[in-house]
């Protein structure tokens, strides 16, 4: 799979993002912003992530192990209150950090 | 004395119609569902019918929230939109029971994907791993091919046990939960099963049927390989003809039937609507052989007598049999004699049919479906036909309602379902 470059600017990832984590959680994109937490507000469960990680690949055309989204969010917050951490700023970040180590 | 057990809803998704009175209708008329296979390309296939769920059925509809829909496989789907419509049916509101008390028993079929887009999706990263010489198999690149492609979350819907969860997940069934994969009889004895969930005590509120959506590639030539599917390619509509002398086999469908089943003391309480009674269950197996049923059709007339027996009733309260009439040459035969070895003399008079004429054989939601089509008998006040027996087989001489529906009062019906691998069950329904 190729990769548009123009994909991998700040600015456009965002409304890449928000479109993927609608479409994954089956709600209106005006319902995803920076400020609503995927799980606490977005009834989004543990198999959602596989899920947009997934459709994340699909769109950026990198291979992003499941596991690195996993170390991604524990380094980040630690034991924390994920439920309110894991926003669509946070996915933004992730795939920004994906997209650079490659 | 024991309570009885009342059906109180049901919800059918089948390839001659959607819902209680479209199917009920459908029924009368003597409508099939067969048509030439359009879910893939079946050129070059030696079937090339089967019955498939109208293409305008969009069953996530019954999904709450929507979300849902994308974590089910077809005929998880199916049984959601049946349980749903035999809820409403029932009018069972969410504060009416105990969710604790709400049991969910579902026949299933296939074991890992049977849903064509996973299928593609793993013929593809097959095709994109094979050796050079066309005959071996790169595992590895097998394995980055397929993850490249594959959600992970579609795995979740090659397990035969989650449509069974989905619909307690719809329902709020905190009851208890299982899945048969008996096949043919799948459906039969899930609903037999669900009885007994009740009558020992275990619940009060069951959902129980069966769902399957095999239409395939790989299931209709396993079949096919098997001879056991009919050929008769060229008219679509007449190729399901049990217990007709011409019959070849039977026609692969899919749907969901499920029914609501409820204690009647609760049904009582909260002024359920009822259809009918769930009395008497029979279940045996040939232990025999995988596909040849026992030729003195020990095993399934053993059924046909045990369900009499939990009902309480003899083979003369017998108004109607629907059959298991797969329209293969060997079931038809062996279900004749087991009906007569299980009914005795009345076997002459009672009238039996074979709905798999119309509806096509749905595998596990088959036994569901089919117990729907005596409900509708029941409460429709006819007997089901037997479409495409134009020339009857002599070995095969009951009175199998040929041709078109009949009037007729049914106070008591059986239900028979026999499956591959010799596993027997009959159920009785009467009038409430």
């Amino acid at each position: 799979m190729s990769v548009d470059p123009a994909l991998v600017e700040n600015g456009r990832l965002d409304p890449l993002v928000r479109r993927l984590v609608a479409e994954v959680l089956v709600v209106p994109i005006e319902q995803v912003t920076m400020s609503r937490a995927l799980i606490a507000d977005l009834g989004a469960e543990s198999i959602d992530f596989l899920d947009l990680v997934f459709q994340l690949e699909e769109a950026l055309g990198k291979r992003i192990p499941f596991t690195r989204w996993q170390s991604y969010v524990t380094e980040r917050f630690g034991a924390g209150d994920l439920s309110q951490a894991i926003t669509a700023g946070v996915v933004r970040d992730f795939a920004e950090c994906e997209t650079r180590a490659e | 004395m024991a309570e009885r057990v009342a059906i109180t809803g049901i919800g059918v998704v089948t390839p001659i119609g959607v819902g209680l009175d479209a199917f009920g209708h459908a029924l009368r008329a003597g409508c099939s569902g067969v048509r030439r296979i359009s879910a893939f390309d079946c050129d070059g296939f030696d079937t090339r019918i089967a019955a498939s769920v109208p293409d305008d059925f969009d069953g996530t509809t019954w999904v709450e929230p929507r979300k849902m829909a994308k974590l089910m496989s077809r005929s998880a789907l199916f049984a959601v939109a049946a349980a749903a419509m035999a809820r409403r049916a029932a009018g069972l509101g969410a504060e009416d029971v105990d969710p604790c008390r709400i049991g969910v028993v579902l026949g299933a079929g296939g074991m890992g994907p049977t849903d064509n887009d996973l299928l593609a999706t793993q013929a593809r990263a097959v095709i994109d791993s094979a050796g050079p010489s066309g005959n071996d198999w790169n595992v590895p690149r097998f394995a980055r091919a397929f993850r490249e492609r594959t959600n992970p979350v579609a795995t979740l819907r090659g397990l035969p046990n989650l449509a069974a969860a989905h619909v307690a997940i719809q329902n709020d069934a905190r009851g208890p939960n299982s899945t048969i994969t008996t096949a043919c009889t799948a459906g039969t004895q899930a609903i037999g099963e669900g009885l007994r969930l009740i009558q020992r005590g275990d619940a009060d509120v069951v959902f129980a049927g069966g769902a399957d959506a095999t239409i395939n590639p790989v299931s209709v030539l396993g079949f096919s390989l098997l001879g056991t599917l009919s050929r008769r390619n060229d008219q679509p509509e007449a190729a399901s003809r049990p217990f007709d002398l011409d019959r070849d086999g039977f026609v692969i469908g899919e749907g969901a039937g499920v029914v609501m089943l409820e204690r009647e003391s609760v049904a009582r309480a909260r002024n359920a609507p009822v259809l009918a009674e769930l009395g008497g269950y029979g279940v045996t197996c040939d232990a025999y052989r995988i596909t040849d049923e026992r030729p003195d059709a020990g095993g399934a007339a053993r059924a046909i007598r045990l369900c009499l027996h939990d009902g309480g009733v003899t083979p003369s309260d017998i108004d109607y049999v629907n059959a298991h009439g797969t329209g293969t040459r060997m079931n038809d035969l062996t279900e004749t004699r087991a009906i007569r070895e299980g009914l005795g003399s009345v076997a002459q008079s009672v009238p039996v049919s074979s709905t798999k004429s119309m509806i096509g054989h749905l595998l596990a939601a088959a036994g569901a479906v089919e117990l729907a089509a005596v409900i509708v008998a029941i409460c429709g006040n006819f007997i089901p036909a037997t479409i495409n027996l134009e020339t009857p087989d002599p070995q095969c001489d009951l009175d199998y309602v040929p041709g078109s529906a009949r009037s007729g009062r049914v106070d008591a019906a059986l239900s028979n379902s026999f499956g591959f691998g010799g596993q027997n069950a009959c159920l009785l329904i009467r009038r409430w």
